[in-house]
């Protein structure tokens, strides 16, 4: 499943021939530890490849695809759905934006969105810089924006993984990479998407549009931008509810046998 | 090998009582420093050195192994109501405190006492051993004595264990599940002392003592786990991130 020991090296010697480990992991930003010990191991992370990529100005997502296990983002990747996009937008900035339009819509009788083909920041009104993903929930934001309701069926069965160690990666907001190239394939989008959703890789370099995000979100209706932060909203308020029962439990076990 | 495993649970005991006194002096949760100090008294009195020396000083009549089941059923009493308490299973609460539970302590205590009034208990012995070989008069009544003796603590453990394996299966952080654990392990060990009376002849005296102390070492350590648990993410932590946070 991770990158073999062997292999990496063999990559590594390609990318800077060179180069000491030290100096390697001086330019990447990794500890040299860290990397002894993936290579001791037998197991090099993917975010190891990616910071070693980023430094030596190489593309991580055509880096990773050298490698056996990450082969599926050489193909040509379609480009990411309007769903894909606006899940990597986080809740605080959905609620922005629905503001902003609630302002706007008050202040002339039309809501001035769209305006097709601006970044961030171009809009006059819609001004604030969308924050760059991974979110908070952006694992989940992602799967539930390519799901059609047999996803995770067809992920556990491609791959072997017990649903509910599915589940508990997608609430913990995270993902092996190598779950997320699978559920990208099983749902027939982009396979870099999924690295997106976890902050392994940025859009860019998963070779989103510039602004793609922001346009999405221009391109949604009042009403499915409202729907889609109500339930944001809601299974944020559920989680919300949930810690805050749970710390409840273990403040009333300290307080009886602490 | 026995003794070894007495003395170390003494140790341990006894230990996590100490531990336990400078917060009992603040105030907090005394009644957890009253059950070690009890449990501490329990095992002392369970090993043969230290029950004959004090059983002796009361006359001899192993007035001491009276002593030694009512300190397990105050000390079992207590630690039911503080865990049922701390991990909020009030079915439970209610089965230690309602007034079955009241019952059930009343009946096993007035067994106990009653028991051993009509036993001729001379002579200082642990576990009281000797007196059942005695005459053949007493074999019946030790036997009843001893199953009153380990009714109690299997009632309220049997009472804890659906909400330890409710804890263990539950979000609650790590450390306490464990501790919820390790007091389920507890519980089922007090539980098997029930059946000692059906135990294979040849198991001997290993068993019973291999059950009795895993279940008091379980119980030490799981309410120490919690403990710590506390005191490494109780009040200082700062409120786990919500995920409105970036």
């Amino acid at each position: 499943m991770p990158i073999p020991a062997k292999a990496f090296q063999r990559w590594l010697h390609g990318v800077a021939p060179d180069a000491s480990t030290s100096d390697v992991c001086r330019a990447a930003g990794i500890k040299r530890s860290t990397l002894a010990q993936q290579l001791v191991r037998g197991k090099v992370a993917g975010a190891t490849v990616v910071s070693i990529s980023r430094a030596y100005n190489i593309n991580p997502v055509s880096a990773l695809a050298q490698f056996d296990s990450f082969r599926q983002l050489a193909d040509v990747a379609p480009q990411p759905t309007r769903a894909e996009l606006v899940s990597q937008i986080s809740t605080p900035d959905l609620l922005r934006a629905l503001l902003l339009r609630s302002v706007a819509g008050a202040a002339g009788p039309e809501c001035t969105s769209g305006g097709g083909g601006a970044g961030p920041g171009v809009h006059g009104r819609t001004a604030p810089v969308l924050e760059p993903p991974p979110h908070a929930t952006s694992v989940r934001d992602w799967v539930e924006a390519i799901d059609d309701g047999e996803l995770r069926h067809r992920v556990s069965a491609a791959t072997g993984i017990a649903p509910q160690n599915y589940s508990a990666q997608l609430t913990a907001n995270r993902l092996t990479p190598e779950l997320a190239i699978a559920t990208a394939l099983a749902a027939g989008v982009g396979a870099a998407g999924g690295l997106v959703a976890t902050g392994l890789i940025t859009g860019a370099e998963a070779g989103w549009p510039p602004g793609a995000r922001q346009e999405a979100l221009d391109t949604m209706t009042d009403g499915e931008l409202t729907t889609l932060a109500g339930e944001r909203l809601q299974t944020l308020g559920r989680a919300l509810r949930r810690q805050e029962h749970d710390q409840e439990r273990t403040d009333k076990i300290w307080e009886n046998l602490g | 090998m026995i003794e070894i495993l007495q003395w170390t649970t003494l140790a341990a005991c006894g230990l996590v009582a100490l531990a336990r006194i400078p917060s009992a002096v603040r105030g907090k949760n005394r009644t957890l420093f009253y059950i070690f100090a009890l449990m501490t008294l329990a095992i002392l009195l369970s090993i043969e050195g230290p029950y004959v020396a004090i059983d002796r000083a009361l006359g001899g009549l192993n007035v001491a192994n009276l002593i030694l089941r009512l300190v397990i059923f105050a000390a079992i009493y207590f630690l039911g109501i503080r865990i049922t308490r701390g991990f909020g299973a009030t079915d439970a609460y209610r089965l230690i405190t309602g007034r079955i539970g009241m019952a059930v302590l009343g009946l096993t205590s007035l067994t106990v006492v009653a028991v051993f009034l009509m036993m001729d208990t001379q002579g200082s012995s642990v576990g009281m051993t000797a007196v059942a070989s005695r005459n053949a008069a007493n074999a019946p009544l030790i036997a009843y004595y001893g199953a009153a003796g380990r009714a109690y603590p299997a009632y309220v453990s049997l009472a804890l264990l659906p909400a330890m394996a409710r804890a263990v299966t539950s979000t609650l952080p790590v450390l306490v599940r464990v501790g919820a654990f390790l007091l389920g392990t507890g519980s089922v060990a007090v539980a098997l002392t029930l059946f000692f009376p059906f135990y294979p002849p040849d198991w001997g005296a290993t068993a019973k003592f291999v059950i009795n102390y895993s279940a008091v070492l379980c119980f030490v350590f799981g309410l120490a786990l919690i403990g710590l648990a506390g005191l490494l993410y109780g009040k200082s932590a700062p409120r786990p991130k919500t995920s409105t946070e970036k």
